[in-house]
């Protein structure tokens, strides 16, 4: 590995926001093309973040910290990446659904989802099923992440569903859900493509339904 | 009248104190400070008028800053002891009573979680209106549970009107007072009608509620509109309500400790300034599930040491506040009654009655409350009644420090045959009903049973009791005929989604 791209991997390890755009911009200008400095800089620092997370060496806001600094080096690779032609991670719309306000979950599965390499919009909380629609056919997400807290909001998402398949873009997003209420017998009861029970593992499931894991 | 002492003090019980008084009003200024300054997100139109109306700014359309003497004139009208009465017994007498003030501890369970330890099978699923009637039965039982909330949602009825079922699945279960939720003020008003029918009228509710209402802001800084309207609907029918919320230091909440009590306060003060406005009086009980977000896992902790920590200095503000407290203990994160569980209980149930109670809810929680235990409910109950008599400290008074008998029986004797040990044996030592002291060859006798089996024997033993249907078909069909209108209201709205 060049030094650079060492660099650029440590910097996004130790969630250096204000580094990592620079060691991008200064690999560019060192000629590296834009899917190495993505795959053999960043992604190999994001890899270490989710093992040292895993064996309880790194802690959730350090993590959040190396998504943030995931998300500033991408936003300088992001539409170089696109005209190369690289297939990139793709977007999630994260949403809370209607009637609930509890948005922790859904927050941490939208930075996890960051720190993986994907594009995400977040529409907030209390988001009735028609915005959800409406945000689906305006971004042409890859995935719609669903959270709610409660057993009476978690309705919600079976009206989501229900409304994107009424939309006709059913088959054109994959939906996956979460929250404390939520399983995965219920999440296949209405017929989600997944379910999360935690926000590293919601963002595996994100890059298993685009096919990157 | 013989005086042989002068300037004695006496501790009458054991004493806890988290708080300086100066510490508690530099969290109470902070918290007044942020309500003014930062201000709170109110998304219920009319809680937002009320509180322009009286003087709150408001900004954004529910961005509400409340001026710190809005506050003190809360307080003013703001009651200093809430009580809460159970239902009657078949004589027509209700005997279980809560008086939720300053120093008084009383123990409850806790509410609504989506999953439940199945009694036979000790499989964890999805909790169902057997399970919180079961749950009710146990509690009812146990002579340290002083309250009950729905160890369990009923998800087997439907999602959009379960809480009539749940509220008729524990009454059917006990007569205790109950902490009920509510999907909405349509639910909070059936259950109110059911609450007056079970107690033979309104007249009866007027001399003591018979429930109070579980709510909750969103941390941070946050009121739900449905939540608002509840409460709103509890000032207007003399319902006491728990305004409390559930912070996670370092997520929703400062990382700090005490930034979580500033916080915290801060929502909690936002609803008694609003029921205060509504009804000057209303009955509101504060305090809350302080806890942390684990760092390693983002669980929001239920068995850690700063979620006890939280809850006793909590307790000092609302001392010093005058207002009743809401409490927590009888929780773990273990995800079932094992050593970790009785770790975490006996922890958190010791703080919550050592630093004076009030309303202390949440026993029988497990996996960090989304499972309900029989295990562990019963269990708590043994080691409630463990900190009860630690509560009752040590007395020293010519009685208890008997010296004619020490004379009496002098160096070398014993006193297993003296009065003052018949006077005093069955009242001063605790009487364990699980906890094994018994000599090895005994213990092997009696099986060789480990606490756990001992706590799941006695869950066991109290299902399977004989016992009297606590009211009448009659009664039974008048409460069964609200939640199935509710029902009938609501028919269409679940899609074929029940959860069980």
């Amino acid at each position: 590995m060049s030094k650079i791209l060492e660099q650029l991997a440590t910097a996004i390890i130790e969630g250096d926001i204000d580094n990592t755009p620079k060691l991008v911009q200064k690999a560019l200008d060192e000629g590296l093309e834009p899917l190495s400095i993505l795959n053999d800089g960043m992604v190999m620092g994001m890899n270490e973040v989710g093992r040292r997370f895993k064996a309880g060496e790194m802690f959730v806001p350090e993590v959040l910290m190396s998504a943030e600094a995931m998300q500033a080096g991408l936003k300088i690779l992001r539409p170089l990446l696109v005209s190369s032609g690289a297939k990139l991670l793709g977007k999630v719309i994260m949403a809370t659904v209607q009637g609930d306000l509890h948005d922790i979950g859904k927050n941490l599965v939208g930075m996890m989802c960051e720190g993986a390499g994907f594009e995400v919009i977040d529409l907030g909380f209390d988001v009735p099923a028609e915005r959800i629609v409406q945000a689906v056919k305006e971004h042409k997400p890859d995935i719609v992440g669903l959270s709610a807290l409660l057993t009476t909001t978690m309705r919600q998402m079976a009206y989501t569903i229900k409304a994107l398949e009424e939309a006709g873009l059913r088959d054109k997003v994959k939906v996956m859900v979460g929250g404390a209420p939520v399983d995965a017998e219920f999440a296949k009861k209405i017929g989600a493509d997944g379910y999360g029970s935690n926000a590293a593992a919601g963002a595996e499931l994100a890059k298993k339904l685009v096919g990157a894991a | 009248m013989e005086v042989h002492k002068v300037n004695y003090e006496v501790n009458a019980t054991p004493t806890l104190q988290i708080l300086t008084e100066d510490e508690i009003e530099a969290i109470y200024f902070s918290s007044l400070r942020v309500l003014e300054e930062t201000g709170v997100r109110c998304y219920n139109p009319e809680g937002v008028d009320i509180l322009h109306a009286h003087g709150a700014h408001v900004e954004d359309k529910n961005l509400v800053k409340v001026p710190s003497w809005m506050v003190e004139r809360a307080r003013s009208t703001l009651p200093k002891k809430v009580t809460v009465v159970g239902m009657p017994d078949k004589d027509g007498k209700r005997k279980y009573r809560m008086d939720l003030v300053k120093n008084s501890a009383y123990w409850g369970t806790g509410s609504d979680t989506p999953y439940t330890i199945d009694p036979y099978t000790l499989k964890r699923r999805r909790s169902t209106y057997q399970d919180v009637k079961n749950l009710a039965i146990i509690a009812e039982a146990l002579p340290n549970i002083d309250f009950f909330m729905s160890l369990g949602i009923t998800q087997d009825t439907a999602v959009g009107t379960y809480d009539r079922w749940q509220y008729l699945a524990m009454l059917e279960g006990t007569n205790k007072p109950i902490n009920i939720t509510a999907v909405d003020v349509e639910g909070l008003r059936d259950q109110l009608e059911m609450a007056y029918i079970r107690l033979g009228g309104k007249e009866e509710w007027k001399k003591a509620p018979a429930f109070s209402l579980y709510i909750e802001p969103v941390s941070p800084l946050s009121h739900d509109p449905i939540v608002i309207g509840k409460l709103l609907f509890c000032c207007d029918n003399d319902i006491p309500f728990v305004y409390t919320p559930c912070p996670q230091a370092g997520a929703t909440a400062p990382c700090t400790l005490a930034g979580v009590l500033v916080q915290a306060l801060t929502e909690s003060l936002f609803g008694i300034v609003l029921s205060q406005l509504r009804k000057p009086g209303a009955q509101v009980i504060i305090g809350g599930l302080l806890s942390q977000m684990d760092m390693q896992t983002t669980v929001m902790a239920y068995g850690s040491p700063e979620m006890a920590l939280l809850s006793a200095a909590y307790t000092d503000i609302t001392k010093w506040l005058m207002v009743p407290m809401y409490n927590t203990s009888g929780c773990s994160d273990a995800k079932m009654f094992d050593e970790q569980a009785a770790m975490e209980a006996t922890l958190n149930t010791f703080i919550a009655g050592l630093i004076g109670g009030n309303m202390i809810h949440d026993v029988g929680y497990i996996e960090s409350g989304l499972t309900s235990s029989p295990d562990m409910l019963v269990a708590s109950d043994e080691i409630i009644g463990m900190v009860k008599r630690f509560l009752q400290g040590i007395p020293v008074t010519r009685e208890t420090v008997p010296l004619e008998t020490i004379d009496q029986v002098g160096p070398g004797g014993h006193y297993l045959g003296t009065d003052h040990t018949l006077r005093h044996f069955k009242t001063e030592f605790w009487k364990p009903v699980l906890m094994d002291r018994l000599d090895w060859d005994r213990w092997v006798k009696a099986g060789s049973k480990p606490m756990r089996e001992r706590v799941h024997q006695r869950v066991l033993e109290i299902l399977q009791a004989e016992r009297e249907p606590l009211f009448d078909e009659k009664m039974y069909k008048e409460l069964r005929r609200i939640c199935e209108l509710a029902d009938e209201r609501h028919k269409g709205e679940e899609m074929g989604i029940g959860i069980v």
